[in-house]
């Protein structure tokens, strides 16, 4: 009987090619248009990111060391550890690496020129040094006092993904002076260059990852989760028409179980959302190029959000019928659709919101879904992509018992 | 065969239905009259075990199915009031998917709902999306679902409303041939009594959620047997006229539609000579005066006060 519900669900959906358009139709061309509109600063296909960077320095690094030597009269600093000691100078030659010169052009800038830099919106991001910055890091790892400094960045809004890359890199290179600063202080004898390449290892991996995103990409995938949850809906207003009609009540007096229907309506949510997602996934791959690096990683978060949208199928189907109304079916369609599609960032990367909207996007499933989708086009480990997994199938699950509770029990319809 | 049993359902603080009882005989053909909103259906959804009773119980075969229901649902095809279809679905698509709820399935659901396009007679448009039907046809194709699995028990709510006359006429000798020719039980709800008159043995008068007469056609004409109903045409109504007639000793009731009043007498009551006088008297011309038999229309009217329908 479950086969013939989803059965009867198909060709449901082949009687009405309006409802496919607006199913897939609709965001493969969101997709094309979002995807152009923004290729500019998403395309990944020609030069994916070309990140202008300005450094600026208040102080001669070299001067900052010869202070310190001065001042602690060689002890337990000497020139010959000093050496490999200027770390704006490593951080300058590592953004000027041979392999990252397509990607990012770097400048070096006097302080003057601060004002105009930042008015000047050519630059991805300007990078200021504080006044002392080597000194106090040198101070701070080597002798173990005052507080470890940090660079200023000033990031080009405009420019979402080169910032992120920018703001990773210089992240990394934090990282990688604190850790130097604990090697230093454990008196393990280390070369600074091999720090150095260990810092530029990572950045190239940060730009790799993010280079594969291409707004195209990031389109289809935001597109994709917001319109899946329509699938929820349109099946749910299907249920709701079905109990309007008699048509439920037809089944429960031809002596099938109730919870045979809502497993079938469980089961077609599950099922047309994850075909739903394949189409575009589909399209998108053979018209715009749009990879997946890890096939069964995509296919499993796929599944996993599939049986979230499937949830919320029951869950919109149950109320309806508990409140003999389809008000919560066209309320989920017309405004919580576009409020969760907005906070889970299929309309705009989530960096570009508060940290509030970001926790929130998180725990809306498409927004689970959106950062698991991601995290595979980056390149990420299963690792990374199973809490996302997990999350949402326990949505799934979580809403499928919450409909299951409240479906009006055995006597109740009419 | 089937049995209701002092059957109540409330809604909120008012009875649907209340204190209803019932019996069918298996091969009778029930009618259920009664106007809108009397409680047909809800007595329907209770005899037909979609809804439970506030009190009261409903018995198959001597067996309550108010804890298990399934051993009626096996036998019983039911046709809702509503079109209970897909419309996005052909007949063919709309009869295999009921189908397959009475576990029919391969060669067997293909012969029956070849035999049941055959019946409703809806073989020729069998590929048409319902919603390309006339209403006639959806309730044709609404009674079609029913027949599927073969019913011993076939209940039929409001079956012919707002449909064309070739569709109901078809409506009502299906159900009669499968009566006769299968034994079918069939409870037939309307209120259209002439349908109920046409179709059913015994008949039961609901109204205002209560039973309030039962029995053969004959049966409850008797109730009228003390009273004979009087049917003038005049060339116009005047108040006066009809003031005096209703006030009249003899007359128990007048109903006026048009230019035709009706006149509820006792049965030895001699009124004519009494008419000619009045007519004469307000100075309105009698152009037909007979006396009708009494209708189903009229013993509702008898018991209730009330026309069956607007
Ligand atoms: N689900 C319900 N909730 C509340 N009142 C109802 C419900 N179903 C029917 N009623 C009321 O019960 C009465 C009988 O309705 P119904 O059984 O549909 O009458 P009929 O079928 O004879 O027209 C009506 O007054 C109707 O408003
Ligand atoms: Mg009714």
């Amino acid at each position: 009987m479950i086969k013939q519900i989803i059965k009867k669900q198909a060709l449901l959906f082949i009687r009405n090619p309006m409802q496919i358009v607006l199913l897939i139709g609709l965001p493969i061309i969101l997709i094309f248009i979002l995807g152009n509109a923004l290729g500019g600063t998403m395309d990944g296909s020609s030069s994916p990111i070309n990140a202008k960077i300005a450094i600026i320095e208040h102080q001669s690094e070299t001067k900052q060391i010869q202070q310190l030597l001065d001042e602690t009269n060689g002890e337990p600093i000497n020139e010959h550890t000093a050496i490999g000691m200027t770390p704006i100078q490593a951080f300058t030659s590592l953004l000027q690496h041979e392999s990252l010169e397509e990607i990012i052009t770097v400048e070096q800038i006097p302080l003057e020129q601060k004002q105009n830099a930042l008015q000047d919106e050519s630059y991805t991001a300007i990078i200021e040094v504080p006044p002392s910055f080597t000194y106090d890091l040198l101070s701070h790892s080597l002798l173990e006092k005052d507080e470890a400094p940090v660079l200023r960045i000033y990031e080009n809004e405009q420019q979402p993904i080169a910032t992120s890359i920018v703001s990773d890199l210089v992240d990394n290179f934090q990282h990688q002076l604190t850790l130097q600063a604990f090697l230093k202080q454990q008196s393990i004898d280390q070369q600074a260059l091999a720090v150095e390449s260990s810092i530029f290892n990572a950045t190239k991996k940060t730009i790799n990852q993010t280079n594969t995103i291409s707004a195209s990409a990031y389109y289809t995938v935001g597109m994709t989760v917001m319109n899946v949850l329509y699938i929820a809906s349109t099946i749910g207003a299907v249920a709701f028409m079905e109990k309007r009609m008699y048509v439920f009540n037809r089944i429960i007096i031809g002596d099938i179980s109730r919870w045979v229907f809502f497993t079938g309506v469980l089961f077609s949510g599950i099922l047309f959302s994850f075909l739903q997602i394949m189409i575009i996934f589909t399209f998108s791959w053979t018209v715009l190029d749009v990879s997946w690096p890890n096939i069964s990683d995509m296919l499993l978060v796929s599944l996993a959000f599939s049986v979230a949208v499937g949830g919320i199928t029951v869950l919109l189907t149950a109320v309806s019928y508990r409140l003999h109304s389809e008000t919560i079916t066209n309320v989920f369609s017309n405004i919580i659709v576009v409020l969760m599609s907005f906070v889970g960032g299929s309309f705009f990367p989530f960096g570009n919101y508060s940290s509030l909207v970001h926790a929130l996007g998180t725990i809306t499933p498409n927004g689970a879904g959106m950062t698991a989708y991601l995290s595979i086009l980056k390149g990420e480990s299963f690792m990374d992509v199973s809490t996302h997994i997990i999350y949402l199938v326990l949505f799934g699950l979580t809403m499928t018992v919450i409909a299951a509770t409240s479906f009006p029990k055995r006597g109740q319809s009419i | 065969m089937l049995e209701l049993v002092d059957l109540s359902k409330k809604f909120h603080q008012t009875y649907a239905v209340k204190n209803m009882n019932m019996f069918i005989e298996r091969g009778e053909v029930i009618g259920l009259l009664g106007p809108n909103g009397a409680g047909k259906s809800t007595a329907i959804s209770m005899m037909s075990s979609l809804i439970t009773p506030t009190t009261g119980d409903v018995r198959y075969l001597h067996k309550s199915i108010l804890k298990s229901p399934s051993p009626l649902r096996k036998v019983t095809g039911i046709v809702p009031q509503e079109i209970a279809l897909y419309d996005d679905l052909t007949a063919e698509e709309n009869l295999a998917f009921f189908g397959r709820i009475y576990q029919l399935k391969g060669k067997a659901l293909k012969r029956r709902i070849a035999d049941v396009l055959d019946v409703i007679g809806l073989t020729q448009r069998s590929k048409d999306l319902v919603k390309e039907y006339s209403g006639g046809m959806k309730r044709r194709l609404n009674i079609g679902v029913a027949l599927l699995h073969e019913p011993e028990l076939l209940i039929m709510d409001e079956p012919t409303v707002g449909i064309d006359p070739q569709s109901r006429t078809h409506i009502l000798e299906t159900v009669q041939r499968l009566n006769t020719e299968k034994n079918m039980t069939v409870i037939y709800t309307s209120h259209y009594m002439e349908e109920v008159e046409f179709l059913c043995n015994r008949i039961y008068i609901m109204d205002q959620g209560q039973l309030i007469a039962a029995g053969s056609k004959e049966e409850l004409k008797q109730i009228l047997s003390s009273e004979k109903i009087i049917s003038i045409q005049v060339t116009n109504v005047k108040e006066t006229f009809t003031h005096a007639l209703s006030e009249h000793p003899l007359v128990n009731n007048i109903k006026m539609k048009g230019k035709e009043i009706k006149i509820t007498v006792d049965k030895k009551a001699n009124l004519f000579p009494i008419l000619i006088h009045m007519t004469e008297e307000a100075s309105i011309e009698l152009l037909s005066i007979h006396v009708e038999t009494p209708t189903l229309e009229d013993v509702f009217l008898h018991l209730t006060g009330r026309a069956l329908r607007d």
